[in-house]
Formats: C-alpha cells, sequence, structure tokens
C-alpha cells in the first residue's frame, strides 16, 4: 500500500522543464528531455537503445559496402546490397523524433501509450539489426532445401555401405601371334566354371604410328559375372602390361545378364625396338574383371563403427569412473554445511567453489585440445578432458547434494547413543546415496555424448571417424556412425532415466 | 529422578534460549514443557541429551551430571533417553524397519551394525515395538510412504527399542491433526503409566496439556515462569496462560473448541 502510494507521487513529481523544452532536448540527445521531465531511467535506457542501434547500424552499413570511401556512397551502396539496412535506418528516424514526442508526453504527464510505442519500436528495430547481422536468409533455405537432398539421404539410410562382399578378380587370357606367322596359336582350352575368352583371328598386324589401323580382332567372353564392368589388357612376350584403348579411351565393357560379352578389339601401337630379331611375338589378350562375389559380410566401416562406438562408451565410462573418484572428497570440500565451522575451512569452500566454477566453465572440447598435445591423439586425451569436467561437474552436484540433507535423522540417531560412524551410516549416506547415483549416471550420460564430439579434435572413439569420413565426403559410412550414436544416446537416455527412477 | 540446575544455553550467534532453569522431574513424570516458538523448549529437551551443549548449569540424571558427560559415557547415557521428533527425523529413503532398528544402535558398536545387520534378539525387539506401536504390517515399506501420523510412531518404535528410562518428546504433535496427536500423544501416555518412562513433552495446545500431562513447566524467553501439578494444569487461568504465552495469546482449546471432545478415545 504504502509503496504504491509512493510511486504514484513520484509519477506526479512536476516536470523540470516545459512539453516543448524536454522535446528540444530530446532532439539533441535522445532522452535527456525524458531525464528533465524527471524520468532519468527511461531517459538512459532510450538513450542507450538509440546509441547502440546507431553504432551497429554505421558498422554493418560499413561491412556492407566496404569497398565505397565516402560513408555517404556506402550507405547508399548498402541499402541497394541490403534493404533491412534502409529498414533499420528508417526504424533509427522514427525512434528519434518519437523520442522528442514521448519527451513532450513526458514532461505534460498525461497517461498515453507513448512509451509502449516507442519500446515496441526499439525491439523491432533490434530485431531488423539482427536479422542483417545473422545474415538470415529464408529464401535461399527454401530455394536450396533439396540441396541436402542427396547427402541427407546418404546419411539417413546409410545401409548398403554396412554390408561388403569380397572382391575377386577374374581374368582370362588369349594368345595372339603379331605379326601372323604360321601356324598361328589356337584357341586355349576352356575350363568349365572358370571364365573363358576366344579371339579370331588369333593373329594380326599393330597399328602403326602413321595411323594406320591394326587388325581388328572379334573378341568372344562368356563365364563372367553378369553385369559386371570388365576391362581389356594386353600383355606383351617381354611381360608388360598395358590396357586397350581405343580413339584415345580406355575400353571398359559391361558384360550380359549371363556374363558373356563381344568386342572388337584393334591391336594397338607398339614400338618394337630395333635389336628385336624374331620374326613374331606371343602377346597375351586378357578380359579382367574385379567381381564382388561371395557371402555378404559386415563391411569395414560397420566393423570400425562398432568398434569406435564400443571404444566410446567405455571412455564415456572411464572418465566418468574417474570423475567419481576425485570428486567425492573434493565435493566435501564444497559443501558449505560441511565447511561453515571456521573461517579456515570457509575459505576453503569459497575456493573449492570458485575453481569448479572456472573448470567447468570450460568445454571439454578445449581440454581434449590442449591433452592431444600432451598425450597424444587417442581415447586417452578425451578421457582426461572429460575427467577434468566430470570432476568439476559431479564435485558441485554432489556438494549440492551434500548440503541439502536432513540435519532430523542426524539428529536423531545420534541421540540414540550412536557413534560417529553409525551416524553416518545410518543418517547421512542412505540421504546422499540417491542423488549421488542419480547424477553419476547422468554425468555418463552426458559424457558418452560429449565423446562423440571430442573424437573431432582426436579425444578418440567414435567422432574421429565420424570427421574423417564427412572430411572425405562418404557421407554413408559417416551415416553409419551417426546412426550409431544416435542409437547409443538413445539407449543410454532411456536406461539412465530408469535407473535414476529406480533411485530417487 | 532428574534435575535441571541453573542451565542456561547462548548461542554462538549470541542467541539466549535459556537462562538460569532450574526444575526437577521426579520418576515416572509426564512433564509437559510449554511455551511459545523460540522460547526455549527445544533447546531445553537437546539440552538433556546433549545435542546441544549447555553453556552453564548442571544436568542430574539419577546423581550423574550429563553436562559434563564425554565420548562413550555420553553415548551410553544417550542410549537410555529415547527421544521423539516434530518431523519424526526418519531416515526417508530407509525401510521402517531399518528405521527402527537404527534405535539399536547405541547397544551395538560392532562392525556388523555400520552394514545393517542386527542380532536376531535385536531384530524380534524391532518387531515387538512395531507391534506394540500397531504398524507391523507397514514393517518393509519406506518410510517416506507411511502418513504422518504411522512416521510418528516408527519414531516411538525407535525410542522403544533404546529401552529408554527417560523419553524425550520435542512437539511430537505438532505436525499431526488433532486426531492423530490424540493418539500419538496416549501412546506415549502407554509408555509413561505401563513401563514407568518419564516423558518429557513439549506441547502447544493447552487442551492436551491438560489432558496428558501429570507436571508442566512454562518457558517465556529461555526463562522459567511457571511450574505446577496436575491439578494446577486444571485450574489454570487465563492470566497464567498469558503470563507463558504472552499477551496476545488466547487459549487454543477456547478456539478450536472441539479438540478434546469426543475425539479423544480415537485410534
Amino acid at each position: 500500500m504504502n509503496s504504491k502510494a509512493r510511486k504514484v507521487t513520484g509519477e506526479q513529481k512536476p516536470s523540470l522543464v516545459s512539453p516543448i523544452v524536454a522535446a528540444l532536448s530530446s532532439l539533441i540527445i535522445p532522452g535527456m528531455g525524458q531525464a528533465l521531465a524527471r524520468s532519468l531511467r527511461k531517459g538512459l535506457v532510450l538513450f542507450f537503445s538509440l546509441a547502440s542501434i546507431i553504432a551497429l547500424w554505421v558498422w554493418r552499413v560499413r561491412i556492407t559496402a566496404r569497398l565505397e570511401s565516402t560513408f555517404f556512397d556506402a550507405v547508399k551502396k548498402s541499402f541497394y546490397l541490403d534493404p533491412i539496412l534502409l529498414v533499420v535506418a528508417i526504424g533509427i528516424v522514427v525512434i528519434y523524433l518519437w523520442n522528442a514526442y514521448d519527451a513532450h508526453i513526458t514532461a505534460k504527464q498525461e497517461r498515453s501509450p507513448s512509451g509502449f510505442v516507442l519500446w515496441t519500436l526499439v525491439l523491432f528495430t533490434f530485431f531488423f539489426t539482427g536479422w542483417q547481422i545473422g545474415d538470415i536468409r529464408p529464401l535461399d533455405l527454401i530455394r536450396d532445401a533439396q540441396d541436402a537432398g542427396p547427402n541427407l539421404q546418404r546419411i539417413l539410410w546409410p545401409w548398403e555401405r554396412a554390408i561388403s562382399r569380397p572382391e575377386e578378380l577374374l581374368v582370362a587370357t588369349v594368345n595372339v601371334q603379331i605379326p601372323c606367322v604360321d601356324p598361328p596359336p589356337s584357341p586355349s582350352d576352356e575350363v568349365p566354371g572358370e571364365p573363358y575368352i576366344s579371339v579370331s583371328p588369333t593373329c594380326g598386324d599393330l597399328s602403326q604410328q602413321n595411323g594406320a589401323l591394326g587388325t581388328t580382332l572379334k573378341l568372344v567372353g562368356h563365364g563372367f559375372a553378369p553385369n559386371a564392368q570388365t576391362e581389356i589388357w594386353w600383355q606383351d612376350d617381354m611381360g608388360n602390361e598395358f590396357r586397350q584403348r581405343q580413339a584415345g579411351e580406355y575400353i571398359t565393357l559391361v558384360t550380359d545378364e549371363n556374363g558373356a560379352f563381344e568386342l572388337d578389339v584393334i591391336i594397338p601401337y607398339r614400338i618394337i625396338p630395333p635389336s628385336e630379331t624374331r620374326s613374331f611375338a606371343l602377346w597375351e589378350l586378357q578380359a579382367r574383371q574385379i567381381a564382388s562375389l561371395g557371402k555378404p559380410e559386415a563391411s569395414e566401416e560397420l566393423l570400425l563403427s562398432i568398434e569406435k562406438m564400443i571404444e566410446t562408451i567405455f571412455l564415456g565410462m572411464m572418465a566418468t569412473f574417474f570423475g567419481i573418484i576425485f570428486s567425492i572428497p573434493i565435493s566435501f570440500l564444497a559443501a558449505r554445511n560441511l565447511m561453515s565451522a571456521s573461517w579456515v575451512t570457509l575459505v576453503i569452500y569459497y575456493l573449492t567453489r570458485a575453481v569448479l566454477n572456472i573448470v567447468r566453465s570450460i568445454e571439454p572440447i578445449i581440454y581434449a585440445v590442449i591433452l592431444v598435445a600432451v598425450v597424444g591423439l587417442g581415447p586417452f586425451a578425451g578421457i582426461l578432458a572429460l575427467t577434468i569436467h566430470s570432476i568439476a561437474s559431479l564435485g558441485k552436484m554432489y556438494s549440492e547434494a551434500i548440503e541439502s540433507i536432513d540435519p532430523g535423522p542426524i539428529e536423531a540417531i545420534q541421540a540414540t547413543g550412536a557413534n560417529w560412524l553409525q551416524t553416518v551410516m545410518f543418517a547421512v549416506i542412505p540421504q546422499v546415496i540417491p542423488p549421488f547415483v542419480s547424477f553419476t549416471i547422468y554425468r555418463w550420460d552426458i559424457n558418452v555424448r560429449m565423446s562423440t564430439i571430442l573424437g573431432l579434435v582426436g579425444g578418440g572413439g567414435i567422432g574421429f571417424l565420424l570427421i574423417q569420413w564427412i572430411r572425405l565426403f562418404d557421407y554413408k559410412a559417416a551415416g553409419i556412425a551417426v546412426w550409431f550414436i544416435a542409437f547409443t544416446v538413445a539407449i543410454l537416455d532411456y536406461v539412465s532415466a530408469e535407473i535414476r527412477a529406480r533411485f530417487v | 529422578m532428574l534435575e535441571i540446575r541453573h542451565l542456561t544455553k547462548i548461542y554462538d550467534d549470541g542467541t539466549v534460549a535459556l537462562r538460569d532453569v532450574s526444575f526437577q522431574v521426579p520418576d515416572g513424570e509426564f512433564l509437559a514443557v510449554i511455551g511459545l516458538s523460540g522460547s526455549g523448549k527445544s533447546t531445553l529437551l537437546r539440552c538433556i541429551n546433549r545435542l546441544v551443549d549447555p553453556t552453564e548449569g548442571e544436568i542430574l540424571w539419577d546423581g550423574t551430571d550429563i553436562a559434563k558427560l564425554k565420548g562413550e559415557d555420553l553415548r551410553n547415557v544417550r542410549r537410555k533417553i529415547g527421544m521423539v521428533f516434530q518431523q519424526f527425523n526418519l531416515v526417508k529413503r530407509s525401510s521402517v524397519i531399518t528405521n527402527v532398528l537404527a534405535g539399536r544402535l547405541g547397544y551395538s558398536a560392532s562392525w556388523r551394525s555400520l552394514v545393517g545387520r542386527f542380532s536376531a534378539e535385536d531384530q524380534q525387539r524391532a518387531w515387538q515395538a512395531l507391534e506394540r506401536m500397531g504398524i507391523t504390517n507397514q514393517a518393509h515399506k519406506r518410510a517416506d510412504e507411511l502418513s504422518g501420523g504411522q512416521q510418528q510412531r516408527v519414531g516411538i518404535a525407535r525410542a522403544l527399542m533404546q529401552e529408554p528410562k527417560m523419553i524425550l518428546a520435542d512437539e511430537p504433535v505438532a505436525s499431526l491433526d488433532p486426531v492423530l496427536a490424540h493418539s500419538i500423544l496416549q501412546h506415549l501416555e502407554r509408555l509413561n503409566k505401563e513401563d514407568k518412562i518419564t516423558v518429557l513433552c513439549s506441547l502447544h495446545y493447552l487442551d492436551l496439556v491438560q489432558r496428558y500431562g501429570t507436571s508442566v513447566i512454562g518457558l517465556r524467553a529461555g526463562q522459567l515462569v511457571y511450574q505446577g501439578t496436575r491439578d494446577d494444569i486444571r485450574k489454570m487461568t487465563d492470566a497464567e496462560f498469558k503470563t507463558i504465552y504472552g499477551e496476545e495469546a488466547v487459549r487454543i482449546g477456547e478456539v478450536t473448541g472441539g479438540v478434546t471432545g469426543g475425539v479423544g478415545g480415537k485410534e
């Protein structure tokens, strides 16, 4: 009642200046009129809002049109480049004028919504400034949304990559006599179950350096893997292998559904050393196929993801474990109810609290970056980083659990004639264990989630794979890792919620 | 026989909770301690079993000065003094039977008690205590699953485990409704009459004091301002009541009227 009355009289305190003077002084310095009309706080807030909006606007104009030499040109150019800056400029002008009007109203001490309008304007201008600084472009988002499609698809359904068949090299060879000298070689023997090729004729001439084409051979093959890419290679009599080109391009053919093919091959050009004295050479024509045959098995990516996921879970677990060991004694030092006995203990309490807060406020990824330099890449760096953060975080949570225990049961157990140890076991531990368990499991949950991130800086775990695959644009492999992380986090979340529900 | 002589308690922050309090309690009494909150009732009761260390004065109990005891001697005296609290002070997450067995800790100093293992004899005693309080069917529930009245009965069962010669009850019914208040006080009364346990019980309602107390002391701002017998309480006038409770106080019994009437027999 009393305070309300005081507030009313405060509003009715007469203005120091007339409404016109207030309006004019607000035109010179925003908010000054309001201050003179005894609304000092309003004037100050208004002044600083307007000053900061103008400063931000000048900064953005400079940044948007940084090539213009004069400020006036920069303003023109920036309005053209980014019309939102124009909107902000209009907002500033309107606020400036409204500020004078508001000073007038304030000095007249009329009830009007002018203040409300003013603050709404300020808020909107800040909103548009934020829009400009944030480079928010919803149109781009809508127009180019489909660009995310292919990669998103690969990440969302990466499972083809989880299975692989062992690759097998299928080779069939046939001899070709160059040039034709009697008798030409006979076709090689066919072995059942193995790929087979034959040529006709089985001899011919090389292409010439002047462009004259060599003999065209009709190459027929069967017994290959169906619908699979096949390469044609030569091996000369000195053992040199080279791939068949036709019109400058490597030949790659695809077998039909029966694993057969037919192809005309022109014998390529090849320098014959002058020392060559033999009347003919026997070359080998090869059809090579890399076929994914055999039983499907887990791919390397899948196995790696599983391995690293297990590593991640244990990384989180070890960090939590070390965190518990160190944070329990620290938590006693950070519990006010235990440390308020004398000023010495109170100083220790404040110091512990301060250190815990500082350590806790630094993200584990920063510790990981530093520790990777110390202990090298791998899970140990991640464990150390998470341990440091866990100690601080658990230390604070445990100490708060200790602070919140009910002193009543302690008193009651003491009153039965129990000794100190019995009192701790019967009155303190039962009260402290449930929150400790709850916080610990929650922390494990956090640590596993964090450890997926720590891999990004080399702190071990699955994040290491994830960042590697993303940098290789292997989005399907990355997708497998993402799925594993999602599975693990979901399961862990569920398990920790269940356990906590049971203990608390 | 409990004899308090010149008991003074000044807390570290300078608060004078008790100032030169002296009185006697013969064995087998049901002493009601009355006074406003902050008048020193809780401090007085806690001085007797040394949950609070008195600044000055003597607490003679059968010739021993409790105020001077330390360590094991103090624990041995404490285990003969049961205590019942306003907020029951049970270990909420432990079972009822564990809470009751905790009352036996003063007798079983062995390591086995630390992990919650008690002798067969102690366990039998705990069941008897629960039976006496009529809550055997709640034995394996968590203490905080019980209603307020049931929790207080667990509190009394825990005190019984100590085989006490004296029970200190610090506003045992202030958190309970009138029906339950009578039930709890009747339990205490029975222990007082059947087991000859001296009971010191702080109470707020004058009606309850008149119904259960065999003698009464009144505290005001840490000083003893009233001392009377059962008959004195019955005849207590508003003027006397106001010397204890201060000028603003009214007789709660007159305001709430029916507290005593009709509910006394309910269990």
